[in-house]
């Protein structure tokens, strides 16, 4: 068994000292493919904000296998949340990735930039590198995010609902883009969504957020059509 | 022509101040960048209205502590700096505070802002027993003032400012475009914060003190969203605006002497004018790219 990268030790999480979610007691492996899944309003942000280090917990402990500072997670968040008034190219949104290991007074140079360049072959979008980031695409914008993410160098990969709001051509795209990185890099990969079919056949275990608390498992069991149907009823998944 | 000759002459009677407004305005819009980039452009307007009011403040107490201040002296300008500072600063920060606490609009916030300065610097000029006269040119702000002496303090800081600005640009641009990301790589966002907030306030100060509330909110506004219209880069973005301002300063400088007009408006003015101009090619040339590719 390999070792865990983050652990949970019954963990409260919630905003002005009202929990959201209750005795969260799980662990991530090095190298795992997870899942947050549940319906909306459940949590899963907040349990996401929380693995992060966004937000303390109200009780409980969290555990980083890996220290952030030498070994920064890469973290996606939903592109909407940035702002389009940022005159920015595509190349100087991933290169941002990069500040992650760089200290005040320490420019961006030549190293910096070449690991950037990387990030955004591995997306597959180099020939848009130059292009203003606002004029993208939404799948586009979403895969130079995760090359800002790569940009970083991280061990383990956070996404929050990295294929929401876009066409099912691009959502395939970024989900082999990720899948990618996971067999390949044997990066750890936590991605947040609620898309059970994209899902499903990737991940290997699912944290199901629901009623105040989660509950972690292999794909196999979580998504099982008997558990799909108990939580969304028949013909679901 | 010979007047735009005649100041550029080194003995021209007016050398600091043109020097003085042209060094305000190529730096007042690279801290402007981050107050349109960071959606805060009314506080342009509050935090200079601010500043007068420490102004204002400044003076009542000296005049109450000690008696009347002697015009025109040295001493007068380094205690507007300090009210102006203080109030600047002490603002922001009350700001950034109810900000993260988030129970009011930002609008409201800087609308109360702005109401509470109007309102004090009224009333401290006018319960100053001395000078309400001569406060109102220090409180309006005048290039004409600049001395050599003041000009060098003045440039100095501001040297200082865009030495700041440039060797953070990366933290500052990070907290400002993701502060989440920023977070979660485990910078000081709070420290990047203050050190932004403290450069506002002493460019706010200067250029307060030195100009007046309407030209300081001018140079850090109007140019940067000229800019804006014409970049997509963030460091083109940065020097396009303070080449703006700096091209707006000195130009409004030539036109005020030429036509006998007040300074620091015409310069606003101008500054104005060219985001007309500039936003009027753009959108032109956007109509003419839509019309070809038709």
């Amino acid at each position: 068994m390999s070792k865990p990268i983050l652990a949970l030790h019954d963990v409260s999480l919630g905003y002005d000292g009202r929990p959201v979610l209750q005795h969260l007691t799980f662990e991530v492996e090095e190298g795992e493919f997870l899942a947050l899944l549940g319906p909306n309003g459940g949590g899963k942000s907040t349990l996401l904000r929380g693995i992060l280090g966004l937000m303390a917990p109200l009780t409980g402990r969290i555990e980083h296998g890996l220290d952030r500072k030498a070994s920064p997670p890469g973290y996606v968040p939903q592109r909407d949340t940035l702002d389009p008034i940022f005159p920015l190219t595509a190349s100087e949104v991933v290169l941002m990735g990069t500040y992650a290991r760089l200290g005040p007074l320490r420019p961006v140079g030549r190293s910096q930039r070449r690991i950037a360049a990387t990030a955004i072959e591995q997306v597959g979008l180099t020939s848009i590198a130059d292009a203003p980031f606002w004029a993208l695409s939404g799948g586009q914008k979403q895969r130079v995010l995760i090359a800002r993410a790569l940009a970083a160098e991280p061990r383990v990969l956070l996404l929050d609902e990295p294929t929401a709001g876009v066409d099912p051509g691009a959502a395939a795209a970024i989900m082999e883009v990720i899948s990618r990185l996971n067999r390949e890099q044997a990066m750890t990969v936590i991605l947040v969504t609620h898309q059970l079919r994209q899902a499903r056949p990737l991940v290997r275990s699912v944290i199901w957020v629901e009623d105040g608390t989660a509950r972690k498992g292999p794909t196999a069991t979580m998504l099982s059509p008997e558990r799909i149907a108990e939580v969304f009823g028949a013909g679901v998944g | 022509m010979s007047t735009f000759v005649q100041i550029l002459r080194p003995d021209f009677l007016l050398r600091d101040a043109l020097i003085g407004s042209v060094v305000v305005g190529l730096v007042c819009p690279l801290v402007g960048a981050y107050f349109v980039l960071r959606r805060m452009i009314f506080l342009g307007v509050a935090l200079p209205q601010l500043s007068a009011a420490g102004i204002a403040f400044a003076f009542l107490v000296y005049g109450m502590t000690f008696g009347q201040h002697e015009h025109g002296a040295m001493g007068e300008r380094a205690l507007a700096m300090i009210g102006s500072f203080a109030f600047t600063l002490g603002g922001l920060i009350a700001l950034a505070a109810l900000e993260r606490r988030g129970r009011e609009t930002i609008d409201g916030r800087i609308g109360l802002t702005y109401a509470i300065a109007t309102a004090l610097t009224i009333l401290f000029l006018a319960s100053d027993p001395y000078g309400e006269a001569q406060m109102v040119n220090l409180l309006k702000g005048d290039f004409l003032a600049t001395t050599a002496t003041s000009l060098r303090g003045v440039a100095m800081v501001l040297a200082a400012v865009v030495v700041v600005l440039l060797a953070f640009r990366k933290e500052l641009l990070l907290v400002s475009f993701d502060r989440e990301l920023a977070l979660v790589f485990g910078k000081r966002v709070w420290v990047w914060d203050g050190l932004l907030y403290l450069v506002m306030g002493v460019t706010i100060s200067l250029g307060v003190t030195t100009a007046g509330p309407i030209v300081a909110f001018g140079f850090l506004v109007v140019p940067p969203l000229t800019a804006r219209l014409v970049t997509r880069h963030m460091l083109t973005f940065s020097l396009a605006a303070s080449a703006f301002g700096g091209f707006s300063a000195f130009a409004g400088f030539y036109l005020a002497y030429l036509a006998d007009l007040p300074l620091g408006p015409t310069q606003v003015a101008f500054a104005v004018l060219l985001l007309a101009v500039v936003a009027s090619a753009t959108t032109l040339r956007r109509a003419a790219l839509r019309w070809s590719a038709a």
